[in-house]
């Protein structure tokens, strides 16, 4: 009986240690309320409770744009989430908490990513082609896509991350010195880090650089119109034309990026579009059709489509590659449809790369990979037709 | 009259041994195709196989005493449902995945273990229940009926089973085939439970007969039951090694192994990456060994004009099936290995001009094999002076996150050992390119100067694999990392916190909730049965380390691991019997056991670090033999000290399993890929040296 007690204590001791070096240990891994594991869809995704670090950092603003509400809770008013938080709450993207009442950013001048690449891997095809553009990301997004590319900046937290110290001016300066002359938000989701890219964007405007938006458009209309102030271009995703596909697989909802677009086109920015064809659900031939009939119909013919052809990646991984045929049935339904520029992307050499003058079919910009020849192309005409051709060819067509 | 139906008894215990052992096989191989392909989940499966098993166990100790009273009919009524259960299981896996999550996506490790749990309950409950269950009615008919005469023949079916499968059935019968064989036997055995005569053997008849056309039924769904990520089935085969699928969507084939895209025949970017990049630098390219390929690299190859191109490819299956579809192309020099690389290698005497890998990310122990130092060192061996080593892993994106940091120093660090030179190129994949020589970075000019034309390394190369994210990757390399060894797959945890960060998880959380399980289950348990969970831990942990010492030396795992499991299973019979003679002797032969276990393990691991590359097939087979024999020896006796009655039984039935759940468990997830072969046979030795002094100390003379 007394060994048999003793064995118990002493097991009592070595597993409550294993317990505690379990838990312990784990503590810092632990992630979020919210973190979900791949399911049935992404479905509706959920603000992160107590989530919010103890205090502040240098990397933190006040948000611009939000709303006070009784308790001290706060909504955030940037994208059609519309996060309600709590003290001590973190928004959907992760880049916002409530502190004491107040919305900060804590994705302010910590960019995690920064790189000088060429305007195509935007893609931006009929904006100052040929152009290298500095690029940068802080972390966040306000989907959840399953097939992202970019999760390990996309889908943490800013104190998660290894981050430059690039305050706006430093940024803007930065990118002078790379000799571009532009600045692309992309690779994460843009418009989670709202503030930082607006107020780069206001000083890149003031010293004559450009602002690319490379985004999933999900933003609610007021920031859209500040930004559009200042933004120059952009390429903004249409993941589906479903909104359970977009509930499904991105775990956000389709009109809101709809609603981008519309903004966009009003306010007379460039844009350009692009749909991944993801096998088995974005690639029915009926649904792009209605999709290119809604772009049709509502922002005209002339902006560029973009299909991407879709490889494995990320959680998105037990899918085949998007077939180049598939991709060629999807290009031509949408220039049935009337879309005059539609390019196939991810297929090195295909013809869908080159773009070809709306009104003679002729080749005006060949493209091979990044090098880009614009041999028929004078002046932003077509130079067989001298049909005026859709997009910003050199930096004076618009500012 | 009464031996007799023991006799059946015992008879089908054996049947229901075989339909186990080939139903959890066949389960792991169709969780393997349709899940993440790691140890993580086989062990999963594992642990809850045995794990539920254990609960079956427990609920037929408390169930037959009021609720169900064993009885014949009941036993075979049991086990044929038990019998209709397992193809259901396997559809049920097959089938609700689509259904559960969605499809094409990969699933976090906690929906993976709800997923494994919710789909085996049923046939795992069942199965743990029947075993204790025959005792009981075999003990209706004789009191003093032996619970290690079930013990032996359980043994003697599970030994069977492995064998049918890795022998026989994995050869010629698909899944669905294989379930239905074993478990119409286990039906008929179930029927002849009921001697002639009895009123109760038409009704039985009848279920049989109505289990097994239910049985031939499910054959039907072996093909609709496949998953359907996107096209046309075009191709199904169940090799040895997995299962390999291939899907025709719009004149696109897409190759499937295990559930996922390996090769597609328009993937020209892996194609031209992984041959150009290395044979670029080359002045002259004759003689070229690939391990493993990717769709399309053939045609890329050839533009070099190479004298020979040995391409390995371990399963005949898939080169059969990429020929067939012209995925590759048959060119001039082309020799076409099924074997696996390193024993190809240490076999062969012919240098190379460049060695290219083309395999998945190592997150499994086999693939890890093909990143390690010891294969870096063969591989160097094999190339001629100016010679060039390949291979590739996930590129970091736009971001490089600590995990990759450190995935992309441990491999450079590892490659460094053994090159002067090595360049990482981040296209679509990161590209390490090795040698004993400066290597060039404008990969587009040297193919000028060579005249070969391309279409992604020539447009792409100068926006994707630039200066400044060349210069990034360097700068996060760790000089002090560690280097990536057989012994210390340090790959493999890697990629198993990859796999979680993705799905912003820990395993903290299970990992707490085992230790609070395991610790309340210890503190409850009796001494004898403490010593089985420590056995059975030390068994199946045994099993784990051997199988993956097995493949680290001689490389052909797939081959002999039927051979491994039935030599483990092997042991048991006869160490039943003499534990069954030897039971008198009581708690002392818990202690002899227990030493030879503890010196077998020493022994084995001090041959496997200072002689292993020379130690033959047959001194692993040896261990497995002494640790089953221990192992076997041991239930008999503590049957034995526990007393004769049911309950006693029940408890050691369901230390073994627990204990065999956890060995598994801990051994597969958190002793190999992060403390490595050593450390890994230290915790099994300590383990059973503190089973040792408890049963020790607590010797009642």
């Amino acid at each position: 009986m007394t060994n048999n007690l003793s064995r118990r204590n002493f097991l009592l001791t070595c597993s409550g240690a294993c317990l505690w070096a379990a838990l312990g240990g784990g503590t810092g891994l632990v992630r979020p309320a919210g973190a979900a594991e791949s399911q049935k869809s992404v479905g509706r995704v959920h603000v992160f409770k107590d989530n919010a670090p103890d205090e502040l950092w240098k990397w933190s603003r006040e948000a611009f744009s939000y709303e006070k509400l009784a308790g001290g809770k706060v909504t955030c008013n940037v994208c059609p989430n519309h996060c309600t938080l709590s003290v001590g709450d973190r928004s959907i993207c992760r880049s916002k908490v409530n502190m004491d009442g107040k919305l900060y950013t804590l994705a302010y001048g910590n960019p995690c990513s920064v790189h000088v690449d060429p305007i195509e891997k935007k893609p931006l095809f009929h904006f100052l082609p040929q152009s290298r553009v500095f690029s940068m990301a802080a972390t966040g997004c306000s989907f959840r896509c399953l097939n992202c590319q970019n999760w390990e900046i996309s889908q943490v937290r800013p104190e998660e991350v290894r981050h430059y110290d690039l305050f706006p001016e430093a940024a803007v300066e930065r990118a002078l010195r790379t000799n571009t002359r532009a600045i692309a938000y992309t690779y994460s989701e843009p418009l989670t880090f709202f503030e930082y890219m607006m107020d780069t964007a206001r000083i890149a405007r003031q010293k004559d650089v450009k602002n690319l938006l490379i985004s999933n458009g999900y933003v609610n209309r007021e920031p859209l119109l500040d930004l559009c102030r200042v933004l120059d271009a952009a390429n903004i995703n249409l993941k589906s034309f479903d909104d359970k596909l977009y509930l499904k697989l991105n775990g956000g909802r389709l009109q809101p990026v709809l609603d981008t677009f519309k903004t966009l086109d009003e306010q007379n920015v460039h844009f350009e579009m692009t749909t991944l064809l993801v096998p088995g659900y974005v690639d029915d031939p009926d649904m792009i059709r209605d999709m290119c009939k809604w772009i049709t119909d509502n922002l005209g013919v002339n902006h560029p489509l973009h299909f991407l052809r879709f490889y494995p990646h990320y959680k998105l991984d037990r899918l085949p590659p998007t077939p180049v045929p598939a991709m060629e049935q999807m290009r031509e339904i949408a220039m049935e449809e009337g879309i005059r520029y539609v390019y196939i992307g991810n297929v090195p050499g295909h013809e869908a790369n080159h773009t070809y003058c709306h009104n003679c079919e002729k080749m005006i910009i060949e493209r091979q990979g990044y090098e880009i020849s614009a041999a028929g192309l004078s002046g932003g005409r077509c130079r067989f037709c001298d049909t005026e051709i859709p997009g910003v060819w050199n930096e004076k067509d618009k500012t | 009259m009464k031996s007799r139906t023991e006799g059946r008894i015992l008879q089908l215990v054996v049947v229901t041994g075989i339909t186990s052992v080939v139903s959890q096989l066949l389960i792991i191989r169709e969780f393997l195709s349709r899940f993440q392909g790691n140890e993580f989940v086989i062990a999963l499966i594992l642990f809850s196989w045995l794990v539920l098993g254990g609960f079956g166990t427990w609920a037929a100790g408390a169930a037959s005493s009021r609720i169900l009273p064993a009885n014949r009919i009941r036993l075979a009524l049991l086990s044929m449902l038990l019998a209709v259960l397992s193809p259901l299981t396997l559809l049920a896996v097959r089938v609700l995945r689509d259904v559960m999550f969605v499809t094409g996506s990969a699933v976090g490790f906690y929906a993976t273990f709800g997923y494994i749990l919710a789909t085996i309950a049923p046939f795992c409950l069942l199965l743990g229940f029947v075993l204790p269950y025959s005792l009981f009615c075999a003990r209706v008919l004789e009191p003093g009926f032996s619970g290690t005469r079930i013990y032996i023949a359980d043994n003697i079916g599970d030994m069977s089973g492995g064998a049918l499968f890795s022998f026989l059935l994995v050869f010629f019968a698909t899944p669905m085939q294989a379930l239905v064989i074993v478990n119409a036997a286990l039906l008929v055995s179930a029927f002849f439970l009921i001697p002639a005569g009895q009123h109760h053997r038409l009704a039985l008849g009848l279920a049989a007969a109505v289990g097994i056309a239910g049985l031939t039924a499910m054959l039907w769904t072996e093909a609709p039951s496949l998953h359907r990520p996107a096209g046309e089935l075009v191709h199904y085969e169940e090799s040895r090694y997995g299962r390999v699928e291939i899907f025709k969507n719009q004149g696109q084939h897409t190759l499937f192994l295990d559930g996922r895209p390996v090769f597609s025949d328009q993937n020209l970017f892996q194609a031209e990456e992984s041959v150009h990049y290395p044979l670029s630098q080359l002045d002259r390219v004759k003689h070229v060994l690939l391990v493993s390929a990717k769709g399309g690299m053939m045609r890329q190859i050839r533009k070099y004009d190479p004298a020979s191109v040995d391409y390995v490819e371990i399963d005949p299956a898939i080169t059969r099936a990429l020929f067939q579809y012209d995925m590759l192309r048959k060119i001039p020099g082309l020799n076409v290995i099924h074997q696996d690389a390193r024993l190809f290698l240490s076999g062969s005497d012919k240098q190379y001009d460049a060695i290219i890998v083309n395999l998945p990310e190592p997150e499994t122990f086999q693939i890890n094999r093909f990143f390690t130092t010891r294969f870096f060192a063969q591989a160097r061996r094999h190339l001629t002076d100016n010679g060039i080593f390949s291979f590739h892993t996930n590129a970091p994106g736009n971001y490089i996150s600590d995990i990759q940091a450190k995935k992309i120093s441990i491999l450079h660090q590892t490659a460094s050992a053994h090159f002067s030179d090595i360049l990482m190129l981040p296209g679509r994949r990161l590209y390490f390119l090795c040698a004993q020589r400066p290597l060039d970075t404008d990969i587009p000019a040297r193919l000028a100067e060579k005249n070969i034309s391309t279409k992604y390394v020539r447009g792409y190369y100068t926006g994707n694999v630039t200066p400044d994210r060349i210069g990034q990757i360097k700068s996060r390399l760790q000089t002090d990392a560690p280097v990536n060894t057989d012994y210390m797959p340090r790959m493999v945890g890697i990629m198993f916190s990859q796999w979680f960060a993705e799905f912003e998880s820990t395993p903290a959380v299970f990992t707490a909730l085992l230790a609070l399980g395991l610790a309340v289950y210890l503190l409850r348990s009796r001494s004898e049965e403490f010593v089985l969970f420590t056995t059975g831990a030390m068994t199946m942990g045994s099993e784990v380390l051997v199988i993956f010492a097995f493949q680290v030396f001689f490389g052909y795992i797939y081959f002999e691991i039927g051979l491994i499991i039935t030599v483990f299973l092997a042991g048991l019979l006869p160490g039943a019997v003499i534990g069954e003679y030897g039971r008198n002797i009581g708690r002392r032969l818990f202690i002899v056991t227990d030493i030879l276990l503890i010196t077998a393990m020493v022994a084995f691991m001090a041959a496997l670090w200072f002689a292993g590359d020379v130690l033959p097939e047959s001194a692993f087979l040896v261990f497995g033999g002494i640790v089953s024999l221990a192992c076997g020896i041991q239930f008999p006796v503590a049957l034995h000290v526990g007393g004769r009655e049911n309950p006693a039984a029940v408890r050691a039935f369901s230390a073994d399993l627990i204990g065999a759940a956890v060995g598994t468990l801990t051994v597969s997830v958190v002793l190999m890929p992060y403390f490595g072969l050593i450390w890994t046979a230290a915790a099994l030795i300590a383990m059973k040296t503190f089973s040792l002094t408890f049963v020790t100390l607590t010797y009642d003379k």
